[in-house]
């Protein structure tokens, strides 16, 4: 489970994912309140919940982003919770997306996509600029390799930081609410390049809001609410028949935000 | 008759242009003419100031700043790095330090290390090393202040995002925020160049040979050498100003073009 597994699925090298007993606080706040959640390799999984649920943290939690107080993870062949675990070795293999993008404002688009392959991996340059150049074609930017961050559209600006991060050939892919900052009408190219990296195999943990693309791109869902997962199961599953009462006032709300229930004696 | 608001507008105009003409009118007719044209403006007996105040002083000047300028950048970043770590020992040097040499006169640092310490330590410093010394210190102290401002704007995810990409605090450091940060503090850099620009004159409470003379001691020993009264200091003036006003054109280009990028 933990170790990097040939994939049936797909074509990409995908790693798993074993969380055992997390717990986060800060201070006395308890964010986390002893999550487990494994992630086979190739596999797709949505956290969904609302707000404050622990589900971002949990997600930074993954490559250490945000250091747990308690329990284990494991993520492909590394233990990340181990205190002698060479970090910087086992982000290489994660990709990370950000709600903000977070994409380098003074590089180009190519030079997000090299920077990290040449000064981290020891690319050559020329050898980065190939690999950059095929995932901007992959997320359908290549046309696009000279432009700075700020002239990009918030969804371009999105597709280049998958790409920046796909540049590092992971094994896994976190992605912190990708679409959550973005303009309506950019929001579907984004799901689309994510659609497509799940097609090829990528192992992925999505932290979303957008419940058609959970239910049609997720092998499951995981409902968080109050640093606890509360249900768990196939997407379509969770999301059409939750069993949970706060499953279903979270997604009675979500689904349908205008809903007015009428209270009856 | 009621005014409108424009109207208004205009007089307090009119009457704030008047006070202003008056005023320096006044000055004009008060001012002593006769000893300002023989102790100010007196250009006639400046001609021995030249070429040597040009050669000598304007270049040393500007390699006294350029050295000043180069330890306190280092020595800023540095500082700038220590104030942000988490490790307390190195934000108390550093907020030590910053605190003392933003706090002391510089012509005293100078008086430390031109006098001081040589003494002390029963060294000859050159009076390169003094001023590259006594300069890069307090510039140090100002740049540290200026860059770690920068540094902390630079936004946390950019951290972030370089981390996740595997590489290490340092390079992240190197490669992601601090280029970013100093493209942010280019404009009150510039200013602490015109700063130490001007400090680099207090040079002149060590004993200086001719070769090592810059703008000011050529504009002190020409009020005595040359019977002009106090032209040669107006003559120094004008070219620091020579040195400084090109620095803050270039201040104000790198701010409009900070605020184009930024979005």
């Amino acid at each position: 489970m933990n170790d990097v597994e040939s994939n049936p699925r797909g074509t990409v090298k995908a790693a798993g994912v074993s969380l055992k007993d997390l717990r986060k606080s800060y201070g006395s706040n308890e964010v986390l309140k002893g999550i487990s959640l494994d992630v086979a390799p190739g596999e797709v999984v949505c956290l969904i919940g609302p707000s404050g649920s622990g589900k971002s943290t949990l997600l930074r939690c993954v490559n250490l982003l945000e250091k747990p107080n308690e329990g284990t993870i494991h993520v492909g062949g590394f233990e990340a919770t181990d205190l002698d675990v060479d970090i910087d070795k086992m982000r290489r293999k994660v990709g990370m997306v950000f709600q903000q993008f977070n994409l380098f404002p003074h590089l180009d688009a190519l030079r997000n996509c090299t920077v990290a392959q040449t000064k981290v991996l020891r690319r050559s340059q020329a050898e980065a600029d190939k690999v950059a150049r095929h995932n901007l074609e992959r997320v359908g930017l290549g046309h696009l390799a000279d432009r700075f961050p700020d002239q990009l559209s918030g969804g371009q600006q999105q597709r280049v930081a998958i790409a920046r991060a796909l540049s590092m050939n992971p094994e896994l892919m976190l992605f912190d609410e990708p679409t959550s900052a973005l303009d309506p009408e950019t929001v579907g190219d984004v799901l689309a390049v994510m659609r497509n990296l799940a097609k090829e195999g990528m192992t992925m943990l999505v932290v979303t809001h957008e419940m058609g693309f959970a239910r049609e791109v997720a092998d499951r869902v995981v409902f968080m609410d109050g640093g606890v997962v509360v249900e768990e199961g196939v997407a379509e599953q969770v999301i059409s028949a939750p069993t949970q009462p706060r499953t279903k006032e979270f997604l009675r709300r979500v689904l349908d935000p205008t809903h007015i229930e009428v209270v009856e004696d | 008759m009621a005014m409108t608001a424009r109207q208004r507008a205009k007089v307090s105009l009119y009457v704030q242009a008047g006070i202003f003409v008056v005023a320096v009118a006044a000055l004009i007719l008060a001012a002593d003419w006769k000893t300002i044209g023989n102790s100010v403006f007196n250009f006639a007996k400046i001609g021995p100031m030249f070429p040597d105040i040009f050669l000598v002083g304007l270049k040393n000047t500007l390699i006294y700043t350029a050295l000043g300028f180069i330890v306190g950048l280092s020595g800023g970043l540095l500082l700038a790095l220590m104030k942000l770590s988490t490790f307390p020992l190195y934000r108390w040097i550093a907020t030590g330090y910053i605190e003392f040499f933003r706090g002391i006169p510089a012509l005293l640092v100078f008086i430390a290390f031109g006098y001081g310490v040589p003494l002390a330590f029963q060294v000859s410093w050159d009076v390169t090393i003094v001023v590259m010394v006594s300069l890069g210190m307090v510039a140090s102290a100002y740049i540290a202040e200026t860059l770690r401002a920068g540094l902390q704007a630079v936004p946390k995810g950019q951290m972030e995002a370089a981390r996740s990409l595997g590489m290490p605090q340092w390079r992240a450091m190197v490669t992601i925020v601090i280029p970013q940060a100093f493209k942010i503090v280019l404009p009150p850099l510039t200013n602490e160049v015109i700063l130490l620009t001007k400090d680099s004159s207090l040079i002149y409470v060590l004993g200086l040979t001719a070769s090592q003379y810059e703008l000011t001691k050529f504009g002190r020993d020409g009020i005595s050498s040359l019977g002009a009264g106090l032209t040669p200091l107006l003559v120094a003036g004008a070219f620091y100003l020579i040195i400084t006003i090109p620095l803050s054109l270039l201040a104000r280009k790198f701010e409009s073009r900070t605020a184009r990028t930024k979005r």
